[in-house]
């Protein structure tokens, strides 16, 4: 129902109305929740450099100067992984599912190949990674970004 | 309209994603000693074949296949994630297998859409 008003309007001879409408504007929904993006915002991707940065701070951070000890690692390589994950939810990944894998080795001349393959939507998800090795350990850190529709 | 199936359709379910992973393994470095010029094409071959086995599946979920390969040297190694995700829904499965020359360790992570 628009309320209307109605103007008389004389112009010599001719009479006729000028009817005005005017439009109730509806109130805006709250955009506040959830609103269905199917893709990141440009400025909400997982943008691997920055992601990279981050990664390479903490391990060179907290790995300066270590050595490999057995049974210290595995509770290094957990804290590394949570510090590393921590970081990246600061950092402002709303959407985003991470997954964040740190390997550990010692360095014994052995020789390592780490491959990685992810089945997932190209556009709008992606990886990380970084290495830091000193003389008694190698150190790889993967952080995987996927994009929660 | 189809009926969208929940339940045990959309949950990651680990037995079943560690038997394709051990399968997958078998096929790429079965009887292979540890070969330095080699290792390149293993990775890629067991990270590949367990990929298309598990996007066989048909299951709403994006996978994230990782492998690392290591010659026996008496060296350590450990491995660790931390994830932020669905519990409800998403999860993961880690596979050790070895020779008498190498490890090979497969982790799979499991995202549902």
């Amino acid at each position: 129902m628009f309320p209307t008003t109605v103007e008389k309007v004389t112009l010599g001879s001719l009479h006729f109305r000028k009817r005005k409408c005017c439009y109730v504007k509806m109130e805006g929904t709250d955009t506040g929740g959830n609103t269905y993006l199917i893709r990141p915002n440009y400025h909400h991707k997982f943008k691997a450099a920055v992601v990279k940065e981050c990664i390479h701070d903490i391990l060179r951070e907290q790995l300066s100067g270590v050595q490999y000890d057995p049974d210290e690692v595995g509770v290094l390589s957990r804290s590394l992984a949570d510090c590393i994950k921590d970081k990246l939810k600061d950092v402002g990944f709303d959407r985003y599912k991470l997954v964040v894998q740190v390997v550990i080795g010692e360095q014994r001349g052995e020789g390592v190949k780490m491959a990685a393959r992810c089945f997932w939507d190209a556009d709008t998800d992606s990886y990380a990674q970084d290495i830091f090795m000193n003389d008694s350990l190698f150190c790889v850190a993967a952080a995987f970004g996927s994009y929660f529709y | 309209m189809d009926e969208f199936q929940t339940g045990e359709e959309t949950a990651f379910v680990v037995d079943e994603v560690s038997t394709i992973i051990k399968e997958s393994v078998e096929g790429a470095i079965g009887g292979n000693a540890y070969q330095h010029s080699r290792v390149n094409q293993w990775t890629t071959n067991v990270v590949e074949q367990s990929l298309s086995q598990l996007s066989k599946l048909g299951k709403p979920f994006k996978y994230i296949v990782t492998c690392v390969i290591m010659q026996k040297n008496g060296a350590g190694l450990q491995t660790a994630s931390s994830c932020f995700w669905d519990n409800t829904t998403d999860g993961s499965c880690t596979v050790r297998w070895g020779n008498k020359s190498m490890y090979c360790i497969v982790s799979v992570f499991g995202l549902a859409i």
